[in-house]
């Protein structure tokens, strides 16, 4: 089974994708937390240096970069949140 | 006789009337110029906070259209004067909600900011004014929240939050605002909001988007929770690199002044578990629900490691500050100063000065000769900018006599970039690109500017 989702990219993500959304039309489901944000990095090499400090959610619930493994479903929302520290 | 009493009483009259405009003009004066405050260089400790029993007639007046709020009442109003809130920063987030949480009659406000008011503050840190600059923000601010509303008690604190003294003072407050401006701060802010048992109302902004969460709250997670490692230190970029639309902390200040209010008044926040994102170019705010604390969490889980403050400079490899620091990545050889390029440009020889700053930067002022590359175009190899660069490589290699290497001196802000780009064109020399010589110009444009030419825009 494949999904057609929707990523959201956010501060720091902006900038090293050069996107703030982009569709995605055959994501793999069901798939670990880990696999999706492989398949992130796969496309765009440069978020690797939010690894580890990057919030990933979907349908705007955090999941945590691991094994857990979540459903998608088509326009199911992805987004790709980094820290800000600015004041 | 009559006559005599009557001339009395119209003296009297007109002296009565003569002390009360003395006394309202004094009462005047005294409000504009009310009692100087005390700035505190070091955390000392606070008398318990003073509550009423009850709202003055001046209290009901003052804040009767809050009263008027069942969310609020006259139990809220009464609780909230109760509340001491701790400040750390008084920039851009720390104004906005300083000034509503000093409007809605917050007890007592400590604002605690280490830095002093500069012209490039002033466009977000809305607090400060002109002739404020100078002035220590910790002092400007309260000086201003003191005019808006004199029942609340202000303590300005002039000093740097450390391992030494955060949790003496994080103490003495009730509910801790992080309106901080760099990451080892926001990790001290948190360990000593969680070693303390107090909520923190965390906010951040940069460039059009915000980040708001409340955190130590109920069960919910805390800074660490999340970012249980810092970022390394080159990907955090801050206001004074990245820049920041003033109204965007103005936005997430006042939301933050939202959540304290609503925990201080005993309504309770709603962003305990929840990230609110705000995303000022759509206009969008989005939240996203996130995991309660997590057991394994190094300050707030079951076996914590962190059981007192620790480094937080050397845990997050960076400075507690957003001022930008001095990158050394070359050797001495490989750099010279504004003062070496300035004969350079004087002896008219033939050389190639690369700016490799952001457009956006180069269209606020830039050196009439050189050529704009950013670095982010030399490191992701962009065709068109490689193809250029060669060219004015050939160029002055026609210019040259022999098979010398040309010489390309770098520039950008601060003399960082500059430094990052010369290690990139090293690479590139003599494989992407024909054999270079490349200097980094040390210090940049504001060192240009500084040391060379007084009327180059700083910025
Ligand atoms: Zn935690």
């Amino acid at each position: 089974m494949t999904a057609q989702v929707l990523v959201l990219y956010f501060a720091q993500s902006v900038e090293l994708t050069g996107l703030k959304e982009e569709e995605l039309p055959d994501v793999p489901t069901p798939i670990s937390s880990r696999d999706l944000w492989t398949l992130l990095l796969r496309r765009h090499p440069r978020l690797a240096a939010l690894q580890h400090h990057v919030i990933l959610a979907v349908r705007q619930q955090y999941v945590a970069v691991g094994d857990q493994v979540v459903t998608l479903a088509d326009g199911d929302e992805v987004a790709v949140v980094p820290p800000l520290s600015g004041g | 006789m009559a006559q005599e009493v009557c001339c009395l009483k119209a003296q009297l009259k007109e002296k009565e009337k003569e002390i009360a405009a003395l006394k309202k003009k004094l009462a005047q004066l005294e409000k504009s110029h009310p009692t100087v405050l005390e700035l505190h260089d070091k955390v000392t400790p606070l008398t318990p906070l003073t509550s009423n029993p009850a709202l003055s007639n001046e209290d009901i007046m003052r804040y009767s259209r809050q009263l008027l709020l069942p969310d609020l009442g006259v139990r809220g109003q009464l609780n909230l004067s109760k509340t001491s809130v701790l400040i750390v920063g008084c920039g851009g987030l720390g104004c906005p909600l300083a000034q509503y949480l000093a409007a809605a009659g917050i007890g007592r406000l400590g604002l605690l900011d280490y830095d002093e008011v500069e012209l490039s503050n002033l466009h977000r840190q809305v607090l400060h004014g002109e002739e404020n600059q100078g002035q220590a923000k910790a002092l400007s601010a309260a000086n201003a929240v003191k005019r808006l509303n004199s029942t609340v008690e202000c303590i300005p604190y002039h000093l740097q939050l450390s391992s030494d003294n955060a949790v003496q003072l994080i103490q003495q407050y009730d509910i801790v605002a992080d309106c901080s401006d760099n990451v080892p701060t926001r990790y001290l802010v948190n360990d000593a909001c969680v070693l303390s048992g107090k909520p923190l109302v965390s906010a951040s902004a940069l460039r059009m988007e915000g980040q708001l969460t409340v955190y130590n709250y109920r069960g919910g997670p805390c800074y660490r929770c999340l970012y249980p490692l810092p970022p390394p230190p080159e990907t955090v970029t801050n206001c004074s690199d990245g820049g920041v639309l003033g109204v965007v902390p103005g936005i997430m200040g006042c939301f933050q002044a939202l959540e304290v209010l609503k925990i201080a008044s005993g309504h309770g926040s709603s962003c305990g578990q929840q990230l609110v994102m705000f995303d000022a170019q759509d206009a969008r705010f989005r939240s996203i629900k996130l995991r309660p604390k997590q057991p394994g969490c190094a300050v707030c889980g079951e076996n914590p490691s962190v059981t007192q403050l620790v480094d937080y400079e050397a845990f997050c490899g960076s400075a507690a500050t957003d001022k930008c620091l001095k990158l050394n990545l070359l050797s001495k050889d490989q750099r010279i100063t504004v003062q070496d390029y300035k004969s350079i440009m004087d002896d008219a020889g033939p050389h190639l000065l690369l700016d490799v700053r952001p457009l956006v930067e180069v269209d606020i002022c830039h050196l009439p000769s050189s050529l704009n590359i950013p670095l982010s175009s030399l490191q992701e190899r962009k065709s068109e900018h490689l193809q250029l660069l060669q060219e004015r490589i050939s160029e002055l290699k026609q210019q040259m006599a022999g098979d010398c290497r040309p010489p390309v001196y770098v520039i950008c802000k601060q003399g960082n970039d500059s430094q990052k780009a010369v290690q990139v064109l090293d690479k590139m020399s003599g494989s992407e690109v024909d054999n270079i010589a490349v200097k980094d110009i040390s210090g940049g444009l504001m060192a240009w500017a500084k040391r060379i030419d007084p009327t180059f825009p700083q910025y």
